[in-house]
């Protein structure tokens, strides 16, 4: 091989590696960090392995006041994390669901009857565009008149209507997708428009669905302001309390580490999942 | 003309069933998204804080008074302007480091390729809070990068990341940055992807270099694609508070105070919603402009 081409080979290498290792090391870190008793959390010289790799920070996440171990002797005050991940259990996957049914149902009345005109779709967009804390500052009025404040419901409800504009716009696209002659055949042979749309249209778009599904589940999962703000005790999620613990806790990095690593597992396995996707998920669908 | 009675009949049946459709999303955009806005309107006219212990509807009419308090509220006012100065440089940073990245992808071949694009991708996935969790711990003052810079340049290269107003913001932008690059890389690339090869293959022909190809033939196709990563970058940057909250709180001091981290604390912390509300009507203008000027330039390429 000539000498350009060698050098050109290990330039490309260096790039390519180089860019990985930056993408992956503050990640790496918490990772090993995560696994690290106490004295090592500031070690100096810092070390990339743990030399005495431990459970402890785990399992005091979930047992504050366990008997074994050094962690939990310092962190027995901190709440379990248990209530939070149960929240985001049940808070996100409902309004995940909601958002879906709202936004397939609405996409294809805009779809293919051109329902609410051109500026239905495009007023669903500017929960997206603005600061969400310009609607936190009316909601948190609104909600404590209603009683939703620190409730699954009231989360769940600002969760669907807030991701509603990536479920329509995505969803949209996949239906525009398919063409109508197929659903006109349909509708000769004596299928009312109800059928065709369930029994025909759906699982056409079924892959599609998923994908976003998918993508609003990653967003609703690691929603912070709202959560932050609208849940103090009975409610909170799983983000909130990964700040909260960072604070309650003080400088105890270890239990830090390892929640944060928890709170991300869900959304990196959807976000591999739906990789083809994400394109059209993070740009309404304008990109595809 | 005249129509069928049929046909009009089935018209009829669709439009109902299209606003039947409708509906659900209708109901909960007004519930979530208009009546809030119109009460947003009415409390920045009044003077109202949950502490004066009157519903907010019985609150004193307070006219423009909490507007002029904004415009002259220095703290609201240099948090914008910080604000705005972290959207520019780390989305511009976000926007050249996402296009070299996107344009080597392109051009060049090599195994595993689809697996290190996918590596680059990840990062846009994590929650924002976990994002700042571990860029507060890689810039903690016993943290590795002090470790780094100390093992390069001896003990006195050691820094107080967080001491420092100008260093805790990079180390913001530098988490937003980490972030959110491979959302441009990730828009980018698949819409170089797209592009016909035709043109760039006539080009080669005629004899023209790497940066005239570029610069003359694939930008000019790509600009749709690079304005709608920028718009929507910018719009989501824009509304940066995770990250502050996380890796600093604002602080030291007030000096890494971002506009949505002001306002949270205005409104939430303080109790003042009736000035929050009017804070927060002055930024959706600025965002509406904004976002307005933004979209003519789209609107003419597409």
């Amino acid at each position: 091989m000539p000498k350009r081409a060698w050098t050109s080979v290990l330039a490309r290498w260096g790039i390519v590696l180089l860019v990985s290792l930056i993408t992956l090391t503050p990640v790496v870190w918490v990772l090993s960090l995560s696994f690290k008793p106490p004295q090592e959390w500031l070690a100096y010289p810092p070390t990339l392995i743990p030399r005495q790799p431990t459970l402890e920070n785990y399992l005091v996440l979930f047992w504050p006041g366990n008997p074994v171990g050094v962690v939990s002797e310092m962190v027995r005050t901190a709440e379990p994390v248990t209530r939070a991940f149960i929240n985001s259990l049940i808070i996100v996957p409902i309004s995940t669901a909601l958002s879906i049914v709202i936004g397939f149902l609405a996409a294809y009345g805009i779809s293919r009857f051109g329902a609410g005109g051109n500026f239905l779709p495009f007023s669903v967009l500017t929960t997206r565009m603005f600061p969400p804390i310009a609607f936190a500052v009316p909601l948190l009025v609104y909600y404590r008149s209603l009683g939703l404040i620190d409730t699954h419901l009231g989360l769940i409800l600002m969760y669907t209507t807030f991701t509603l504009a990536f479920s329509l716009w995505m969803i949209k696209g996949f239906i525009d997708g398919i063409p109508r002659h197929i659903e006109e055949a349909a509708i000769l042979d004596g299928a009312s428009r109800w059928r065709v749309m369930f029994t025909i249209t759906l699982p056409l778009i079924r892959g599609g669905l998923a994908a976003a599904a998918l993508f609003v589940f990653i967003m609703n999962w690691t929603e912070f302001l709202f959560a932050l703000i609208f849940t103090s005790r009975f409610a909170v999620t799983l983000p909130v309390q990964v700040s909260r613990y960072a604070g309650a806790v003080g400088r105890y990095y270890g239990p830090q580490a390892a929640l944060g690593i928890i709170a991300s597992i869900p959304v990196l396995i959807a976000g591999y999942l739906i990789q083809r996707y994400l394109v059209r998920a993070f740009t309404f669908g304008l990109v595809k | 003309m005249r129509f069928p009675i049929q046909w009009k009949l089935k018209w009829a049946e669709e439009r109902w069933m299209g606003q039947l459709l409708i509906l659900p999303m209708q109901l909960l955009i007004w519930f979530v998204l208009i009546i809030p806005m119109l009460i947003v309107i009415y409390l920045s006219l009044v003077s109202w804080q949950p502490i004066m212990g009157v519903d907010w509807w019985q609150a004193p009419f307070a006219g423009l008074s909490n507007y002029v308090q904004a415009v002259q509220d220095p703290r609201f006012l240099t948090a914008m302007g910080r604000t705005i100065g972290l959207v520019l440089v780390a989305v511009s940073l976000e926007f050249l480091l996402g296009l070299a990245l996107a344009l080597f992808f392109h051009q060049q071949e090599f195994p595993g390729k689809r697996i290190f694009a996918s590596i680059l991708l990840y990062p846009m996935m994590l929650p924002w809070v976990v994002v700042g969790l571990c860029f507060y711990l890689l810039f903690l003052d016993k943290g590795p990068v002090n470790y780094i810079l100390i093992s390069l340049f001896g003990p006195s290269a050691s820094v107080q990341w967080y001491q420092n107003p100008i260093l805790a913001l990079m180390t913001i932008a530098l988490a937003d940055i980490w972030q959110w690059t491979p959302f441009m890389f990730l828009v980018i690339y698949s819409g170089l992807g797209a592009l016909p090869p035709e043109p760039v293959e006539a080009a080669m022909t005629l004899g023209a270099n790497r940066w005239e190809i570029f610069r003359y033939i694939v930008f000019p196709m790509l600009k749709p694609v690079i304005l709608i990563a920028l718009i929507i970058r910018t719009l989501e940057a824009f509304k940066i508070f995770d990250l502050v909250y996380i890796m600093t709180g604002g602080g030291p001091g007030t000096s890494t105070e971002s506009l949505s981290l002001y306002l949270y604390r205005t409104g939430f912390i303080y109790g003042q919603l009736s000035y929050a509300a009017a804070m927060a009507l002055l930024v959706l203008i600025l965002v509406a402009l904004v976002a307005r000027l933004a979209v003519r330039p789209l609107e003419r390429e597409l």
